[in-house]
């Protein structure tokens, strides 16, 4: 009923608007066209110009009513560069923005059509071609030579001593592997991919028997400690999008990628910081990835190095398991044998 | 088709002289004079009016998924109704929500954006305005047209299929649209999508191919390339944009195909899915980002050079003034083709690109901004000391500089890879190509509607209406993207149906209701446009002089309901550019009239 | 008016023109899936083929219709229509020749066991790319199938030579595309 109520309002409306705007057109016929057409000239002109106002206070507006809900400061080195890069941009783009938008709608008002004007012939001038050619190729180079500069620094190698973590991505949840004390990750192929073997480790490969697995649980880092995340995906492209350390890598199938960072503030540090209790990092699915693409949510804890130790002792690698479920598996001797290096079931 | 129809001038201008008094010798029937037309002009209508159906699909799309977005968890009862169980309780599902995204994307930007804007004016104005009887190939223009027919039907019918139409983003990123087991839309609905997209690329190449030839070899005598109207010259860097391409994506698409299909490893590799454990290696998912950019990038020019073209064209005539720096305009049209080529991987900052190549396509893209700069400043300068007359056509072209710097200047951010790293995939991008892509191009086409209506039906389009859209809609459009912008900051993911699991993005609550609400209203503004459309083609105010906005381009020199052939008797001649306005005291010298003796040079 | 005319006769003809525009069109879709195959044969998993016999003897056959086209094309200009019949129908069938080798090019590769399934490789690029050539060449079959049948049934009165010329240039282009694609795979598959 309410549905029919708005439809029937809309085609009132519309009809109403109609008539008018139909009737408009009788009435600039009876009264002269010629008037007519110089009075809606003069009308939206002043509207060009009201615009102009009106959207200038709008921007500083929206900026007022907005600005304290985007993310405060970036919790990671290279985030601080990133939006450094980014305020520089703001700033350049801003200026011309103001400047060329004013520019616009000033000359749409004050030339507006009037009979004791004659448009000016003016049909081109080299010099302020140059002029407008060679200030915008400055202004890009100098934005260009930063954001270079920047790139390369996020982008460079991690430095030694970068703890390690493998971030892998499914529909519709991210995996973690620690390389554990080894400070090595074993291998993975992903035909040995199994519900006991969430990553397809290969249990040859004695590096892989301290790795230890995390999921369903937050990703602990340590602040101030540069961290290398090694990403990848089993099946559909995702993306390792970290909003707060202003980070982001695709999670390609079969390609994996990388990204480095330093987490610079704890998630203590944050809560202080936010007056927000419930304050944590999130991982959030960037790239397209099917219907639960929204809820693709994952969690980072940035803390101490003891508080990081503390909680990584309490795991066990995934190796130990899979030996346990194995052989719990032998002793019940009535069901059919699966090894844990069992390839993929087709 | 052999017999082209320059060859033989007298029949044509006798058929042309025959459609002046209606109800004279039907020669043609109504199959072959509106159905299977070889008429540029009515082929160019056909894109239109297709275009314009397309407009109203995609649109309502919008608003659909807009609802979600807005008032996430609220339901809708009468969806229920209309779309069963994709919308259980009332609610859009999330298959239904990505549906609608990518079929929003998909049919707005090739279906309306290429087909219905370039197809349109393309076919409209190119044998007008270069003086030229019709295309090089009719027959080949006319099958374009069918052939995008045949895309729209097969587009349609993916719609109804019972796991839906492709739902993987309308850049469909195999693995996720390669898997059949990935996602509903990932079923038949993907390779109807293919089907549609490869007929539509037919259709674009056919197109294309017709319009590079008939500019660069029918033009009449008197009209070298540097007297062409910028309309023309955007033309046709569109048609060598989507002719060098369109061929890219189609290559991509075939091997999309055999992927899902055949099983073969093109960008399919170390895939475990729903369990099952796939048997491709080798592939790589990437080589269809890169294949597809290198068309969707050219994609995005191949949209907004036609705007460019007719605003630039638009802003001329009605400013009484020339165009500003024809020949820089001109450099800048061409620059903006050549770069469109070599930025195509910007879109691809962080898919694990080498940092190294990375930098280069920052350089290469930011390049981009200087041709645009340029446009924009001569445009700028066009108005400047004009006598302007803010017609409709007038007004939606102001729009299109406003918004083409608004969206251009963010893509300062977007191009530069540092910031791209934070504001990649996110709301920040929706913004950024709506109001540059998307909603300029849109004013573009409006402008360019409303100034050539009188052209393509002899009638007016009611100029109230035309005010009453435009504000309403250049006032929506800020309302709704400007603030986007704020969402992308926060780092915002595109493609999210409801944010309220997020902590860092579930504070734009009220934010997402207002762009909702405006973005409604925009769509019903729409649709009084389409109404006043389709009722002044029939009922609108006709035309009474052949040139009625005093324009000094061919098109204006035609009859008012010109017949196939455009010209009664000889093709007038040229002698001059198209922008003497204001010349010597003269509001305006076509281009028909010769150089006088005491003419000032310019 | 026969000032315009003139005009239009000194620049090339609108359908010939039309043709190279395809040409450079038709040349970019090979141009991006050749590029991938570059891109791929560097990833690991990839398989590589060996070339069956086939592809030399059609090789030689499109070889030869061109060579045959052109000849027919000269007849055409020189009025000897009876030759220019025979010579267009023998392109015409060594064109469906070439067509049946193809065929069996990639009966003998897929008994080698080298199908679509599986593993990245040369040979899924193949069929691809060979695949597409073929149904090049059947587009121009066809082309030329439509003007033998003229030249028999259809009263010529126009002695235009202008689709002739249109359907050669397009005949020896899908010649010199297929000689540069075999190069390619055996340069690189």
């Amino acid at each position: 009923m309410q549905t029919f109520f708005i439809v029937a309002i809309l085609l009132l409306g519309f009809l109403i608007t109609f008539q008018i705007a139909k009737a408009s057109e009788y009435v600039a016929v009876l009264r002269g066209e010629e008037k007519a057409k110089k009075q809606t000239n003069r009308v939206n002109a002043f509207m060009l110009l009201c615009f102009l106002i009106l959207g200038l206070i709008g921007v500083y507006y929206c900026n007022e009513r907005l600005k304290g809900k985007i993310l405060g400061e970036a919790a990671s080195n290279h985030g601080v560069l990133i939006d450094r890069m980014l305020y520089i941009t703001i700033g350049v783009t801003f200026f011309v923005f103001v400047i060329t938008q004013v520019a616009l709608f000033w000359f749409a008002y004050k030339y507006q059509q009037s009979d004791t004007r004659k448009a000016y012939y003016y049909p081109h001038n080299n010099k302020l071609e140059v002029i407008w050619t060679v200030i915008p190729a400055i202004a890009l180079t100098v934005l260009v030579g930063f954001g270079i500069f920047y790139w390369f620094k996020i982008t460079g190698t991690a430095p030694k001593g970068a703890m390690e973590v493998e971030v892998t991505g499914s529909q519709f949840k991210w995996e973690f592997r620690y390389p554990g004390n080894d400070k090595t990750f074993g291998k993975k192929y992903y035909k040995n991919i199994t519900g006991d073997n969430p990553l397809g480790q290969v249990w040859d490969d004695p590096y892989g028997h301290d790795d230890i697995y995390v999921t369903g649980e937050p990703m602990h880092l340590v602040v101030n400690k540069p961290v290398r995340l090694i990403i990848g995906s089993k099946d559909v492209i995702h993306d390792v999008g970290l909003a707060e350390f202003r980070m982001k890598m695709d999670a390609v199938p079969g390609t994996p990628t990388t990204m480095w960072f330093t987490p610079t503030k704890t998630t203590a540090d944050k809560i202080k910081e936010t007056g927000k209790a419930d304050f944590v990092y999130e991982i959030s699915c960037d790239q397209m990835c099917g219907r639960g693409h929204t809820g693709m949510r994952g969690e980072i804890i940035v803390e101490t190095q003891e508080e990081f130790d503390a909680w990584i002792t309490k795991k066990s690698p995934k190796y130990i398991d899979a030996l346990k479920a194995a052989a719990a598996q032998k002793a019940d001797s009535t069901k059919p044998v699966t090894t844990v290096s069992v390839s993929g079931v087709k | 088709m052999s017999d082209t129809i320059h060859i033989q001038p007298g029949s044509v201008a006798h058929e042309a002289a025959h459609d002046e008094h209606h109800h004279g010798h039907h020669e043609q029937s109504f199959i072959t004079k509106y159905v299977f037309s070889q008429d540029h002009k009515t082929i160019g209508k056909q894109f239109l009016v297709t275009g314009i159906i397309w407009a109203v699909v995609g649109g309502l799309f919008s608003v659909l998924f807009r609802l979600q977005l807005g008032f996430p968890g609220q339901s809708f009862p009468i969806l229920e109704t209309f779309f069963g169980h994709w919308a259980k309780g009332g609610q859009i599902q999330p298959e239904f929500y990505y549906a609608l995204i990518t079929m929003h994307g998909t049919v707005l930007v090739f279906f309306v954006l290429t087909a219905g804007l370039s197809g349109t004016f393309a076919n409209l104005l190119i044998p007008l305005q270069v003086g030229a009887r019709d295309m090089a190939s009719p027959f080949l223009n006319m099958l374009s047209y069918w052939f995008f027919f045949m895309a729209s039907i097969v587009m349609i019918s993916s719609l109804f299929i019972s796991t839906g139409p492709a739902a993987g983003g309308w850049t469909v990123y195999p693995p996720l649209s390669a898997l059949h087991d990935a996602s509903e839309g990932s079923k038949l609905g993907m390779d109807l999508w293919i089907v549609a997209m490869a007929l539509f690329v037919v259709s674009s190449l056919l197109g294309g191919l017709n319009y590079i030839s008939t500019i660069l070899n029918m033009r009449t005598k008197g009209m070298s390339m540097t007297r062409l109207p910028l309309t023309i010259w955007a033309l046709f860097f569109t048609a060598v944009l989507g002719v060098l391409s369109f061929p890219v994506l189609l290559s991509g698409l075939i091997l999309l195909l055999f992927d899902r299909n055949l099983g073969t490893s093109f960008y399919l590799s170390d895939i475990v899915v729903n369990g099952q454990t796939l048997p491709n290696e080798g592939g790589s998912a990437i080589l269809f980002q890169h294949l597809f950019w290198f068309l969707g990038h050219p994609e995005v020019y191949i949209i907004l050079l036609p705007a460019m073209g007719m605003v630039s064209e638009i802003l001329s005539v009605n400013s009484r003034k020339p165009i500003f720096g024809y020949m820089a305009m001109l450099g800048s049209l061409f620059a903006i083709c050549i770069l469109a080529f070599l930025v195509w991987a910007h879109h691809m900052f962080v898919t694990g690109l080498n940092p190294f190549l990375g930098s280069v396509f920052v350089l290469l893209t930011l390049l981009i901004a200087v041709p645009s700069a340029i446009k924009v400043f001569n445009w700028l300068t066009t108005l400047w000391r004009g006598n302007i007359r803010l017609l409709p056509s007038t007004l939606f072209a102001i729009g299109f500089v406003s918004l083409f710097i608004s969206g251009g200047l963010t893509g300062i951010f977007l191009g530069n890879s540092t910031i791209d790293i934070h504001l990649h995939d996110t709301m920040f991008v929706v913004a950024h190509f709506h109001i540059v892509m998307g909603v300029a191009s849109m004013f573009g086409m409006f402008a360019g509607v409303y100034h050539w209506f009188p052209k393509m039906f002899g009638r007016y389009l009611n100029t109230t209406l035309g005010y009453i859209h435009f504000w309403v809609t250049l006032v929506g459009a800020y309302l709704i993207f400007w603030p986007m912008h704020y969402e992308g900051l926060a780092g915002m993911p595109r493609r999210y149906l409801d944010k309220s699991v997020w902590r860092s993005f579930s504070q734009f609550g009220d934010l997402d209701k207002m762009i909702t609400v405006v973005s409604i209203i925009v769509f019903a503004v729409q649709l009084l446009f389409i109404f006043n459309f389709f009722y002044s083609i029939f009922k609108g105010r006709k035309v009474t002089s052949t040139n009625p906005w005093g324009a000094n381009t061919l098109e204006w020199t035609t009859p008012v309901n010109p017949g196939h052939g455009n010209w009664v008797g000889e093709i007038p001649e040229v002698h001059r550019w198209a922008y003497d306005y204001g010349k010597d005291g003269r509001e305006f010298i076509p281009q028909t009239e010769p150089i006088g003796a005491n003419e000032s040079k310019h | 008016m026969e000032a315009v005319m003139n005009q239009q006769q000194k620049r090339m003809h609108p359908h010939k023109f039309t043709l190279w525009v395809a040409i450079a069109s038709i040349l970019m879709m090979f141009a991006g899936l050749t590029s991938a195959f570059i891109v791929k044969s560097n990833l690991t998993g990839w398989r590589n083929i060996v070339m069956p016999d086939f592809f030399w003897f059609s090789t030689a056959t499109i070889l030869a219709s061109s060579l045959t086209m052109q000849m027919a094309l000269r007849s055409f200009r020189q009025r000897a229509m009876d030759q220019y019949r025979w010579l267009i129908g023998l392109t015409f069938v060594l064109g469906v020749t070439f067509i049946v080798l193809q065929w069996f090019g990639f009966k003998s590769l897929w008994d080698q066991n080298i199908k679509f399934n599986g593993s990245a490789g040369a040979g899924q690029f193949l069929y691809v790319i060979f695949g597409l050539h073929a149904l090049h060449v059947v587009g121009g079959v066809i082309a030329l199938l439509v003007i033998f049948l003229k030249a028999f049934f259809g009263k010529i009165k126009l002695y235009s030579s202008v689709p002739v010329e249109v359907a050669a240039t397009y005949w020896h282009f899908v010649d010199i595309l297929w000689v540069c694609l075999l190069v390619f795979f055996l340069a690189i598959g």
